[in-house]
């Protein structure tokens, strides 16, 4: 179990004045504009949006994959922006867990082995990484399906698979992009189920990008984006058997 | 930990196929030519690898043994007086033209050897049956390699001339190919038949000889040391005298940088290659690789797969070209080509081998560039 890590306002990541610009050809595309904003511990939360909106961008900004041009990411109270190359391998490796859009699996390992391998880097012990490992994949309830190959998995299956290899790290952060985009209704419904859970249960930092309509209503807050700005936020109003309806 | 890399090869082997083929045909062509160039270039010194002398006595200096000069017969008799000898030879070495009998199709070059017909005689005892050494006491009595009469357009039992004199095939054996000529063996007095450069009695182009014990060859060398009483000569052990000569092929005459250069070449051709098959399966996995990154894999683990990846292309490429060569050079050797092998050339090869798919490895972990996670949320 992950211990709570909130530095600000209840939050465990904290963004401030963010801003990021790409170059197309000569001309500079100012993507987010000052960007400050806090995530919580223990709650999904989702960034939606439009295409091209920024959300993305801003995603791989609070996850350390990319830096800043202007603002600073405090995450665990350290600022994130701050560090080099080695050290936010070091500090996504030991903290963050990721689940894309495509499912990105090694087409020559079997579900286990997709599992344990970033586990091996962490420092465990094949005993210990086979054991973690196992745990995860019956978190997404694959257990079933240790053995298989991507070739041998549905796309449901082989999202679960990567969300298993993000979680077996036990990271106090994870990080999701579109996770639902590429799956069908009940499909979908497994992967929100479980980034609930992982919430509620570990704790953890949930933060997704999506402009799937079931995650919107089931996310424990979300945060619309417009021209590389937050316009809106709000909290939708679970119902009784779990639809939601959005309060604004 | 899992090994991703041995895992890919495992499952995925046909997306290797391409890398381990250029692996194993880099090692094959570098086994290969080694093998070609050992074969050929000891042939240059057959006359000392297929007889049983310890020591060789020529003129000073002679840098190969085609390039042989006549010293005296008193040389021998200075040989037959040292205590550690047991045997002296002469050797004669005749260059000759050789003509068929019909005279239609020019003259071969052909080098005569000229040596003792006694039953287990040093000269090429290694080759030379005693029954057929006997045979040529007969006058004019020849003896060539089976692979090169049709080359001298011969059959045994046939005549042909040598420098104008008439001589005759009486047999075959193998083993006798040399650089530069057609080698020919003849008797004593059958060579000096046919050597026109009237060279004086009892005088011979090397004086070859064994010892009591063979390893006492340095106290003998020290003790034999040129006097002017006995003219010019100097000596050598037998295994120095035939690296003498292969060294002067392989390096003087220039095929040495030949063969090096062609090494260089199929080398660097080789990584080339394997570098581009290996650096489009890393472009192709570049999202999973990312994916590990944003995971906090670091670029330099993952660059460890990478080599270590190459690592095992070059081992199983390595095997191939190992099967193949080996099956190879047994090929050339029925077929009287002239290939060989040995345990520091073979490990030199293996080691090149390996070399050029580490490079290819390092070489490819530039594809892991492309695999920015950042990427990922685009």
């Amino acid at each position: 179990m992950n211990k709570q890590v909130q530095n600000w306002q209840g939050h465990s990541i904290e963004a401030q004045g963010l801003c990021k610009s790409f170059m197309s050809g000569e001309v500079t595309i100012k993507v987010l504009d000052g960007v400050s904003i806090g995530i919580a511990a223990g709650e999904l939360t989702l960034i939606s949006g439009p295409s091209g909106c920024g959300k993305s961008t801003l995603l791989s900004l609070l996850s350390a994959l990319q830096k800043p041009d202007a603002g600073r990411v405090l995450i665990l109270g350290q600022d994130i922006t701050a560090l080099g190359q080695k050290d936010l391998q070091r500090f996504r490796l030991e903290h963050t867990g990721f689940i894309f859009q495509g499912f990105n699996l090694f087409g020559a390992l079997t579900a286990l082995e997709q599992v344990q391998l970033p586990l091996g880097y962490l420092g465990l012990s094949d005993k210990q990484a086979r054991e973690r490992a196992m745990q995860a994949l019956e978190e997404v309830d694959m257990l079933h399906r240790v053995a298989s190959r991507p070739a041998q998995l549905s796309g449901g299956e082989k999202q679960r698979v990567a969300m298993a290899r993000a979680l077996a790290k036990r990271p106090q952060f994870l990080f999701a992009d579109e996770p639902t985009s590429a799956l069908d209704g009940e499909n979908g419904h497994n992967i929100v189920d479980i980034l609930h859970r992982v919430a509620r249960e570990h704790g953890t930092t949930v933060l997704c990008v999506s402009h799937d309509p079931r995650l919107i209503g089931s996310a424990d807050r979300v945060l619309a984006m417009e021209d590389g700005l937050i316009g809106r936020e709000w909290r939708p109003e679970k119902s009784a058997h779990g639809e939601s309806n959005a309060v604004k | 930990m899992i090994s991703l890399a041995r895992q890919s090869l495992i499952h995925e082997w046909r997306k290797f196929l391409p890398a381990v083929m250029a692996v194993g045909f880099s090692g094959l062509l570098l086994l290969v030519q080694a093998a070609l160039v050992l074969g050929i270039f000891g042939s240059a010194a057959v006359y000392v690898t297929r007889s049983s002398a310890d020591v060789w006595v020529g003129y000073p200096g002679t840098q190969s043994v085609n390039f042989g000069r006549s010293i005296g017969g008193d040389v021998a008799m200075r040989l037959h007086l040292d205590p550690g000898i047991a045997a002296v030879e002469p050797y004669v070495w005749v260059e000759g033209d050789w003509r068929g009998r019909d005279d239609t199709q020019g003259a071969a070059s052909v080098f005569v050897s000229g040596i003792n017909t006694s039953p287990g005689a040093m000269m090429f005892s290694q080759v030379l049956p005693d029954d057929l050494r006997l045979r040529l006491r007969e006058p004019g009595a020849v003896i060539v390699d089976r692979a090169d009469l049709e080359q001298l357009n011969a059959g045994v039992g046939g005549e042909a001339w040598i420098n104008g004199r008439l001589v005759h095939v009486i047999g075959v054996v193998d083993g006798l190919r040399g650089l530069g000529g057609v080698n020919v063996l003849a008797s004593l007095d059958s060579a000096r038949m046919l050597d026109t450069s009237n060279a004086s009695p009892g005088s011979a182009t090397y004086f070859v000889a064994k010892l009591r014990d063979p390893a006492e060859i340095e106290s003998v060398r020290v003790r034999i040391k040129p006097e002017s009483a006995f003219g010019p000569f100097e000596v050598w052990s037998a295994d120095e005298f035939a690296s003498r000569s292969q060294r002067y092929w392989l390096f003087d005459t220039g095929a040495g940088v030949a063969v090096l250069f062609m090494a260089v070449i199929v080398f660097v051709v080789g990584a080339v290659i394997t570098s581009q098959s290996l650096l489009a399966l890393v472009v192709a996995s570049a999202r999973e690789y990312a994916t590990l990154n944003a995971l906090g894999v670091s670029f330099t683990s993952l660059a460890r797969v990478l080599v270590e990846q190459s690592l095992w292309v070059g081992a199983i490429g390595l095997v191939i070209s190992a099967l193949f060569g080996a099956a190879l050079l047994w090929l050339a050797g029925h077929q009287g080509v002239p290939a060989d092998m040995n345990p520091v050339v073979a490990i030199a090869c293996a080691v090149l081998v390996m070399g050029l798919a580490f490079v290819s490895g390092l070489v490819a972990t530039r594809g892991l560039w492309r695999a920015d996670p950042a990427m990922l949320l685009r």
